[in-house]
C-alpha cells in the first residue's frame, strides 16, 4: 500500500533470495536425524549424529533403525509421544547413557528428530515456570495499553530466559520494527524507542517467523554441521522450516556480531494470523536455553499474542462503532438532501468525522464539493483522474507525495488520502485528506546503511547507534477501522446513488408517459378541433355564394363568423406549432441566414402589396441551427415588424447581423408603433398582447414561439423599444450549436 | 382523356364530404365521385368486394384519403394500396386536418403521392381541392392495371 520512507530501496535485499528454509546444515548444539515413517530407518542425519551412539558403532547412522540409534526404551517413548504429540518438544530422555532433550515433528520428507544436550545449568523444570506464567496471566488485564502490557511481558521473558536484554517490537505497515518495550540488565545497550528497518528481517524470514514461532541461536560464532546426504531420497533438499536446530543465514550471524549479541532467541507475536511483532532476546555472550524455558517462553508468547489481539480487536470494534454512528448520522442527513453531494457539503463536519479527516471532497457529475481543508479543484480532478487510471475501489495512503511525486505540491493538506470510488464508469470519488505531520524517527543505526557490500560480501550495518531521521510528506496513518468505515460508507453511497437513479428512471418514465398522453392529446386537437372551424368557414362561404341578395348587415354577420372561425383555426395551428416545438429534435446544420431573409422578404411580398416598405438588409453571418425553425423564428420577427409598422410610410425594416467569437447576433428593427419598455417582459409570453385585438390581429403566440426556438438553440433574445419609436429585437445563436431539450 | 375514371373520396365526416363535393363540383369535373365512409369500404371498393363486388372493374383516377377513419385508418389503407403491385400505381392524396409531422413523414414513407393539410380558410380549401381534382382526376395518366379486377392477390 505504502512504501517505506528512505529505506524502501533496501527492501530489494539479497538476503531475500537466500534459501533460509533449506540451509543444508544445522547449528552444532544438537543433532538431527530424519526417519522414514514406513521403514522407521534413518535416511538423513547431521554429520555429528554418530556421536549420539558414543564410540560403540561405526561412523554412520544412515540406515539404522531408531531402536538401533537410541535404544529400545527411548524408541518406545519416542514412538508413543510421536503418536500423540502436544508440542514439538517431546521429553528429556536417557539416550545411550546421556540425558538428551528430544524434539520431533513430522514433515513430508520424514520424521525429524532433534537431540540437544541440556545446558550445563539445566535450570528449572517446566512445572517450576507455572506459577510465574500463571501470575503474569492474572496481571495481564490490569495493563492499560499495549506498551504497558509489553513492558510487563519483557520483564517476564527476561526472568525466564535469563538473557541480558529483551526487546518487544511491533511492525509498522512498512514492516519496520518499533521497539515498544525493553527489559535489560545493563550489559547490552538500550534500544528503547528505536526503530529497526524492514530490511533487517527479509520477507521470507518474516513468513518463516509466522509459521515457526520460536528460534534460538545459542552462539553466533558457531560452525554449521552439514546434513548428510544433503538431498532426501526424492532428490530434494531437506526442509528445516520447523526444525529448532535450523542453521541461519551468515548475514544474520554477522548482524548479531555487529550488534554485539552472540546469543539470541526470538518469539513471534501473531495477531489474527499476521506477524504483529517480535519478542527478541539477546545475550552478549553465547547462551543456551533449556527446552523447558523455551516452552515457557513460547507459552508466554502465545498469551501475549492473544491479549494484544483481544485488545486490538476491542479497540477496533469500539472505533468502528463510534465511526458507524457518525456514518449513520451522516447518511440520515444525506437521505433528506437533494443529492448526496449537497448532503455531504451541508454537513461538512460530520463528513470529516466519518474517518477523522481534516479535509474532504466529492467529485461526481463534473461537480466538486469540498469540506474542511482540501486541495484546489483542479488538483482534485487530477487526483481523481490518477485514481481512475489505477482502477481501485478504495485507495489509502499516508504519504501521497512519496507514492505519486506529481502531487508533492499538495502534501501540506493531502499527505494522507483515503479515497473511495462511487462509480464503475466515471471518475467519481469521495476523498478524505489528512495534512502532513513532520516527525522524528529514531532508527537503530542509519537505515540506509542497513546492508552494505564489503569485498563483494553482503554485510549488515556495523553501527546500531541511534540515528535521527526527520520524516516529511507523511500524515497520521488511517486506522483499519477508519478504512473499513470508508468502505462501508462507499456501499451506502452507491446504494443511495442507485436508489436515486431508480427514482429518476421512474420519474422519467412517468414523464414519458405524460408526454405521450400530451402528444396524443395534441394530435386529437389538431384533427378534431380544426375540423369544425373549417366547416364553419366552408358553410359561411357556401351560404354567401348561394344567397346573392343578402343585406349588408347579414353580409357583415357572415364575414364576422368567417373571420372568427379563421382566426380560431389559426390559433389552433399556432398552439400546435408551439407544442410541437418542444417535442421535435433539432436537426442542426449551418444555415445561410442571408438566403433565409431573402426568402422571407419574398414570401411576405403578396401580403404587403401597396405598402411603402424600405428594406435595409445587411450582410448576415451564417448560423448553426435547425434551418426550418430558424426561418420560423426570423419570419415571426419580420412579420411582427411589418405588422406594427403598417401605418408608417415608408415602413423601414432593418435586418442586420454580426459575428462574435462565441455566437452570432441578429437584429430586426422597425420604425413602427413600438412598445412601452415597462411591458417588455410580457412580450414573449404565450397569449400576451400589448395591443388591442382590433388594432393588430394575431394570436399572441408568434414571439413566444420565436423565443422558444432561440432557447432551444441555446441562445437568447431581447427586445427594446419605446412607444411610437419603433422596436428592436436582437437574438444570439451560439456558434457551437447546443440543442436544449424541451 | 376519353375515359374519365371516378375519383374515390374516403372521408367519414359528413360535413367534410359535403364541402369537398361542393369544391369538386365548382371545378366542374366530369369524373364520377365515389364516396367511401371508412377505410374498410375504400379497400372493398378498390378490390371489388363486399358491397362493391358487383361494380365494374377499373381503378379510380385518384384516391382522396382522409387520415383519421373508422375501422381501417388512412395510413393502413395507404399501406395496403402501396404494398400491392396491382394497386400501387393508383395515385393517393392524403387529405387531412392533421398538421402532425409524424403523419406526413409516415405517409411519404408509405409512398403517398401528395399530402394536403386541409386549410381552415374555405377559399384556400377550394383551391386545393380544385387543383387536386384537375391534376389527378383529369391530367394525370395512370398506367393500366396489370391483373384483372376481381382476382387480385392481396398483401397485408
Amino acid at each position: 500500500m505504502v512504501s517505506a520512507v528512505s529505506t524502501s530501496d533496501l527492501n530489494l535485499d539479497l538476503c531475500a533470495q537466500e534459501p533460509i528454509r533449506f540451509p543444508g546444515s544445522i547449528q552444532p548444539h544438537g543433532t538431527l536425524v530424519v526417519v522414514d515413517p514406513n521403514s522407521r530407518r534413518i535416511v538423513q542425519a547431521s554429520a555429528n549424529a554418530p556421536a549420539l551412539l558414543g564410540q560403540r558403532r561405526g561412523s554412520s547412522v544412515l540406515g539404522l533403525s531408531v531402536t538401533e540409534l537410541v535404544g529400545e526404551t527411548a524408541e518406545r517413548q519416542i514412538n508413543a509421544w510421536l503418536a500423540n504429540p502436544d508440542s514439538n518438544y517431546l521429553r528429556t530422555l536417557e539416550v545411550n547413557g546421556e540425558r538428551l532433550q528430544v524434539l520431533g515433528h513430522q514433515t513430508a520428507q520424514g520424521i525429524i528428530l532433534e537431540f540437544e544436550q541440556p545446558p550445563a545449568s539445566e535450570g528449572e523444570t517446566l512445572e517450576a515456570y507455572y506459577p510465574r506464567v500463571g501470575r503474569f496471566m492474572e496481571d495481564l488485564p490490569a495493563y492499560e495499553d499495549v506498551a504497558d502490557l509489553c513492558a510487563a511481558a519483557a520483564r517476564e521473558f527476561r526472568q525466564i530466559s535469563g538473557f541480558n536484554r529483551i526487546l518487544i517490537y511491533r511492525f509498522d505497515e512498512q514492516w519496520n520494527g518499533e521497539v515498544l518495550a525493553e527489559d535489560g540488565d545493563g550489559v547490552l545497550p538500550s534500544y528503547a524507542g528505536l526503530r529497526f528497518p524492514a530490511s533487517d528481517i527479509p520477507t521470507q524470514a518474516r513468513e518463516l517467523y509466522r509459521l515457526n514461532r520460536l528460534r534460538v541461536i545459542p552462539d553466533a560464532n558457531y560452525t554449521p554441521v552439514p546434513i548428510e546426504p544433503p538431498l532426501d531420497p526424492g532428490g530434494k533438499p531437506l526442509d528445516l522450516s520447523f526444525a529448532a536446530l535450523r542453521s541461519v543465514s551468515p548475514v544474520h550471524l554477522q548482524y548479531m556480531r555487529n550488534m554485539g549479541t552472540l546469543a539470541s532467541m526470538s518469539i513471534s507475536v501473531l495477531v489474527d494470523g499476521r506477524l504483529w511483532g517480535l519478542v527478541s532476546a539477546h545475550n552478549a555472550t553465547p547462551r543456551r536455553v533449556n527446552a523447558q524455558a523455551r516452552t515457557a517462553c513460547d507459552l508466554l508468547g502465545k498469551v501475549l499474542s492473544q491479549h494484544i489481539g483481544a485488545r486490538e480487536r476491542g479497540a477496533y470494534a469500539a472505533k468502528r462503532m463510534a465511526l458507524k454512528q457518525v456514518e449513520s448520522e451522516l447518511l440520515t442527513k444525506i437521505a433528506s438532501s437533494d443529492s448526496f453531494q449537497s448532503g455531504l457539503g451541508a454537513h461538512a463536519s460530520t463528513w470529516l468525522n466519518v474517518v477523522g479527516a481534516s479535509g474532504a471532497a466529492v467529485l461526481h457529475d463534473d461537480a466538486v464539493f469540498t469540506a474542511g481543508t482540501a486541495p484546489a479543484p483542479e488538483r482534485l480532478r487530477a487526483l481523481a483522474e490518477k485514481l481512475h487510471q489505477q482502477g481501485t475501489d478504495c485507495f489509502v495512503t499516508d504519504s501521497l507525495s512519496l507514492q505519486w511525486p506529481e502531487f508533492s505540491d499538495i502534501v501540506d493538506v493531502a499527505s494522507g488520502v483515503l479515497a473511495i470510488s462511487i462509480s464503475q464508469l466515471h471518475s467519481s470519488y469521495i476523498l478524505w485528506f489528512r495534512p502532513e505531520v513532520e516527525r522524528t524517527v529514531l532508527w537503530a543505526g542509519d537505515p540506509r546503511a542497513a546492508k552494505q557490500v564489503d569485498n563483494e560480501r553482503l554485510t549488515p550495518r556495523h553501527s546500531f547507534a541511534s540515528w535521527k531521521e526527520l520524516v516529511k510528506g507523511r500524515a497520521l496513518p488511517w486506522s483499519q477501522a477508519e478504512i473499513d468505515g470508508a468502505v462501508d460508507f462507499r456501499s451506502a453511497i452507491i446504494n443511495f446513488v442507485l436508489r436515486r437513479a431508480e427514482e429518476r428512471a421512474e420519474l422519467t418514465s412517468q414523464l414519458q408517459r405524460s408526454n405521450r398522453e400530451l402528444e396524443s392529446f395534441s394530435y386529437s386537437v389538431s384533427h378534431d378541433l380544426r375540423a369544425p372551424f373549417r366547416h364553419i368557414v366552408g358553410y359561411t362561404q357556401l351560404l354567401r355564394e348561394r344567397e346573392r341578395s343578402l343585406s349588408p348587415q347579414s353580409l357583415h354577420y357572415l364575414d364576422s363568423i368567417n373571420e372568427a372561425a379563421v382566426s380560431a383555426g389559426q390559433l389552433v395551428d399556432d398552439l400546435l406549432s408551439f407544442s410541437q416545438l418542444g417535442r421535435t429534435a433539432l436537426s442542426m446544420s449551418p444555415v445561410d441566414m442571408q438566403k433565409v431573409v431573402q426568402e422571407i422578404v419574398r414570401s411576405v411580398a403578396p401580403d404587403t402589396r401597396g405598402r411603402q416598405i424600405e428594406w435595409r438588409i445587411q450582410r448576415l453571418p451564417p448560423a448553426n441551427g435547425d434551418a426550418a425553425l430558424l426561418r420560423q423564428a426570423l419570419y415571426n420577427l419580420v412579420d411582427n415588424a411589418l405588422k406594427y409598422s403598417r401605418d408608417r410610410s415608408p415602413a423601414i425594416i432593418e435586418i442586420s447581423g454580426e459575428q462574435h467569437p462565441s455566437e452570432c447576433v441578429y437584429t430586426v428593427r422597425d420604425n413602427g408603433v413600438g412598445f412601452d419598455m415597462a411591458y417588455a417582459h410580457k412580450l414573449f409570453g404565450v397569449f400576451q398582447r400589448l395591443h388591442r385585438m382590433e388594432d393588430f390581429a394575431g394570436t399572441g403566440i408568434g414571439l413566444a414561439l420565436t423565443q422558444r426556438i432561440i432557447e432551444r438553440h441555446g441562445g437568447w433574445i431581447e427586445a427594446r423599444g419605446a412607444l411610437d419609436e419603433g422596436a428592436e429585437f436582437r437574438f444570439g445563436i451560439p456558434l457551437k450549436g447546443a440543442s436544449v431539450d424541451g | 382523356m376519353a375515359d374519365l375514371r371516378p375519383i374515390l373520396l374516403v372521408e367519414d365526416n359528413l360535413k367534410d364530404i359535403e364541402l369537398t363535393l361542393a369544391a369538386l363540383a365548382k371545378c366542374q369535373l366530369a369524373n364520377d365521385i365515389v364516396v367511401a365512409r371508412d377505410g374498410a369500404e375504400a379497400l372493398d371498393y378498390l378490390y371489388c368486394r363486399g358491397q362493391h363486388q358487383d361494380r365494374l372493374g377499373g381503378d379510380p383516377a385518384v384516391v382522396l384519403l382522409d387520415l383519421k377513419l373508422p375501422k381501417v385508418d388512412g395510413l393502413e389503407v395507404l399501406a395496403t394500396i402501396k404494398s400491392d403491385a396491382a394497386t400501387r400505381s393508383i395515385p393517393v392524396v392524403m387529405l387531412t386536418s392533421s398538421r402532425e409531422e409524424s403523419d406526413l413523414i409516415r405517409s411519404y414513407e408509405l409512398g403517398v403521392n401528395a399530402f394536403v393539410v386541409k386549410p381552415v380558410d374555405f377559399n384556400a380549401f377550394f383551391e386545393a381541392i380544385q387543383d387536386l381534382g384537375m391534376f389527378w382526376g383529369v391530367l394525370n395518366e395512370t398506367p393500366p392495371r396489370i391483373a384483372s379486377g376481381g382476382s387480385v392477390e392481396k398483401k397485408q
